[in-house]
């Protein structure tokens, strides 16, 4: 792979000092050209997310050194007062930042164990695999709301009545009217929902680890949880990176499940930092500028943190 | 040869236009494809429409006009198209204006986070409409309503309802749909037991008492959206604004009162509170309808905006509105009217006269009766005649009594604020002292913002 790139690029070389030579077209005009082929490829790809994202980011950013509310022509620069401010003087802004750190936490640990768990329980299956998978992975197709709802439907209504019909009286609780038991309602309904697709991403990854390195190891008289430890672990790290980028990321910006299952609340027990930002912008008092300040603390949180975490683990994957 | 020349011209004419075509056919669909993905559907047919309106013109000397209205009511598309078409008929009779009317209706979810993009990005709707407690001051201040003061429909305002629209003494916009609320009553609960909607704390205590002894849960709790317990807010304030402390909100303003002075608001609250249905905070507003009209509970803390849901959910079932009482002065027992979707002209209406004649048409002494009636909506202006419903009659009663005040005018942040913290004190998290406190810090915050 690596010879046949090294000769493509020589003769790209060769080519264009070729061309210099005969002094038609200048080597760097000739990048020039390259390049601009190259953008005109992602052009279209380019445009669309420069448009939607870029853009609206780059105008948030902006707006979060403002006092503007949303509706009016005017506003006024205040620097880096909106930023003192959240994390200085409001409180439920911390607290959110808190109660979703704590979220974060739980979710990346048990999003990854179980579906690692998970995925290795069925690859050790043969023939209902595919079963099994499609059962694991169907939470995944339900928008996040929807489940949400539907959830909040179980919780409520579902679980007293099973409680009443059966002895089961533990499952019989507030699930999203009591502040500490629902912070576990949004930890079930979240890896009810996210599991799948981490497992689908270790699946694949398991079903890449050679077997010839698993038959070694079985020859010199390993374990099963020595081999998966010492030879199946460090051959699908580069999964595990990826699976923590996800889930890390997906965690620090949860909204849906905390929307639909309790709005935040009881008061602002559950609130976590998007509903934060929601709030502020769209039903406080309308701070627009306010809010893109706090979403650009998150941004730099999650950016720091996720940065943090790829650095680290990419170091430990290795290659067959 | 000549001819030979100018058909030569005309197809190398031809020819260039058709590359040019390319290009701007090219540019075009980039445009209309960027567009399609930001706008939002209920607006992709605008430029046809207007280009059409305009394009049909040369009929005799009509003027022809295109209105931009804005509602975001998607449930009264019907009438509002019926009305429209009543009102461009109109036009044409008087005033020989071919009106066309560009109805543009979102979900009412987003459509106030639609009109607000319009409006800051200078495409203001000619009329559009807004909650008349809630967004006509920031509107106002802002300024995008036009004072409508000296419009004939001004007159025809009932007094108990013009104050509603009415901001630094000019009106800027006319109600559409107006409330009238205190708590719900179950009518057959009350009438078996031989109760009467109490007058004081003192007999809602007795109430309460009486149905308790019969076995009856006195009232349904359903906390689990905060905009149910905030209700208390309103009902409390107004009730003292109105007898005792009436220049709170405005020291409240100033930064000059404190939430300390409406501490006997928990005493109606810890009563409904201690004496409501389980599991509260998992029960929302649909829900609680629901078991409110299967007799689950004898009163509920809301308005008959749920009557659509109530009686949808048992279709025999009788409920009354009335007043609640806040204290053991019956005078304060007052019903809270209030107003939500109402019609504001936009300053920067090219065709304001036309838009104009639309504000006044909503309030005809002809068509608006049966506009409102269809609607479903209360009357609002002396023109109204039609029959209501038997909970609107109930609560008009209060109000032709005089017991009755206008929606006390909060902050929105401090509703939600209220809600909040009532459904944590609820949940035993904080005390009174702690919800009277936020409060005072969400008034002083909404003070600093819109200094």
């Amino acid at each position: 792979m690596e010879e046949r790139g090294r000769r493509f690029l020589s003769s790209i070389l060769l080519y264009s000092s070729a061309d210099f030579r005969r002094g038609e077209i200048g080597v760097p005009l000739k990048r020039y050209k390259k390049y601009v082929s190259l953008l005109m490829f992602t052009a279209p790809a380019f445009l669309l997310y420069a448009v939607f994202l870029l853009i609206p980011t780059l105008g948030g950013m902006f707006y979060s050194f403002t006092d503007w509310n949303g509706l009016n022509k005017s506003y006024h620069f205040v620097g880096f007062a909106n930023f003192a401010e959240a994390l200085g003087e409001d409180s439920d802004f911390v607290h959110s930042l808190w109660f979703t750190l704590k979220y974060v936490v739980f979710m990346v640990v048990l999003q990854n164990a179980i579906a690692l768990l998970l995925a290795v329980l069925i690859e050790t299956r043969t023939r209902s695999k595919g079963f099994f998978r499609t059962v694991f992975f169907m939470p995944n197709m339900i928008s996040i709301i929807i489940s949400s709802f539907m959830w909040t439907f179980v919780f409520t209504q579902v679980l007293p009545q099973i409680a009443e019909k059966t002895a089961l009286a533990f499952l019989d609780q507030s699930w999203i009217g009591n502040p500490s038991v629902s912070f576990y309602s949004i930890l079930i309904v979240s890896l009810w929902n996210g599991v799948g697709y981490m497992l689908i991403i270790y699946l694949a990854a398991l079903q890449g680890v050679p077997q010839h390195l698993k038959e070694a190891a079985v020859i010199d008289g390993a374990s099963p949880f020595q081999r998966f430890l010492h030879v199946t672990v460090p051959m699908i790290t580069h999964a595990i990176t990826i699976c923590f980028f996800l889930t890390l990321n997906g965690a620090f910006k949860v909204f849906e499940v905390v929307y639909g299952l309790t709005g935040g609340g009881p008061g602002r027990s559950t609130q976590v930092i998007t509903l934060n930002i929601y709030e502020e912008a769209f039903s406080n008092n309308f701070r627009y500028g306010y809010a893109s300040a706090k979403s650009v603390i998150l941004f730099v949180m999650i950016l720091i943190i996720t940065f943090i975490q790829i650095s680290v683990m990419k170091k430990r994957e290795v290659e067959a | 040869m000549k001819a030979l020349h100018q058909r030569q011209t005309i197809r190398e004419v031809a020819i260039q236009m058709k590359k040019s075509w390319k290009s701007v056919l090219a540019t075009v669909l980039a445009a209309a494809l960027l567009a399609g993905c930001g706008a939002n559907g209920g607006n992709s047919g605008g430029a046809d429409s207007e280009a059409a309106a305009s394009g049909s013109g040369g009929s005799g000397e009509a003027k022809n006009v295109t209105l931009k209205v804005f509602i975001g009511a998607p449930r009264f598309k019907e009438h509002f198209d019926k009305f429209i078409a009543d009102f461009a008929a109109k036009e044409k009779a008087e005033k020989n204006i071919n009106v066309s009317v560009q109805l543009e209706m979102p979900n009412p979810d987003n459509a106030s986070q639609i009109l607000k993009t319009r409006l800051a990005s200078n495409d203001a709707p000619d009329i559009f409409a807004l909650h008349a407690v809630n967004e006509i001051p920031s509107f106002y201040k802002a300024g995008y309503l036009e004072d409508l003061s000296d419009q004939p429909f001004v007159g025809k305002l009932l007094d108990s309802v013009k104050p509603s629209v009415t901001i630094d003494g000019k009106v800027v916009a006319v109600p559409l749909e107006t409330l009238s609320w205190g708590y719900l009553y179950n009518k057959k609960i009350f009438a078996d037991l031989g109760l009467t909607p109490p007058q004081t704390l003192t007999e809602m205590k007795a109430v309460v008492e009486k149905l308790k002894a019969n076995n009856i849960t006195p009232f349904l709790l359903s906390y689990k959206e905060a905009w149910i317990p905030q209700l208390f807010l309103p009902l409390a304030v107004g009730a003292i604004v109105n007898t005792e402390n009436p220049d709170f909100i405005e020291r409240m303003n100033k930064n000059e009162g404190s939430f300390s002075e409406m501490k006997a608001m928990f005493d109606i609250i810890d009563l409904v509170n201690a004496n409501g249905t389980d599991k509260a905070l998992e029960v929302g507003g649909d829900d609680g309808a629901a078991a409110f009209a299967n007799g689950k509970a004898a009163m509920w803390v809301q308005g008959p905006w749920y009557a659509e849901t109530i009686l949808s959910a048992n279709p025999d079932f009788e409920f009354g509105v009335a007043p609640l009482p806040i204290n053991d002065n019956p005078d304060a027992t007052m019903i809270n009217l209030s107003t939500s979707t109402s019609l504001a002209v936009s300053p920067a209406s090219k065709n304001k006269e036309v838009a104009l004649d639309f504000i006044n048409y909503v309030l005809d002494d002809k068509a608006s009766n049966a506009f409102y009636q269809a609607l479903k909506f209360n009357p609002v202006a002396k023109v109204h005649t039609f029959e209501t419903y038997p909970w609107v009659n109930d609560a008009m009663a209060y109000v032709k009594e005089g017991k009755a005040y206008q929606d006390p005018s909060m902050p929105q942040s401090v509703k939600d604020e209220v809600g909040k913290g009532l459904q944590a004190y609820f949940a035993g998290q904080i005390g009174q002292d702690d919800v009277l406190s936020a409060l005072d810090k969400a008034w002083k915050a909404f003070n600093k913002v819109n200094k």
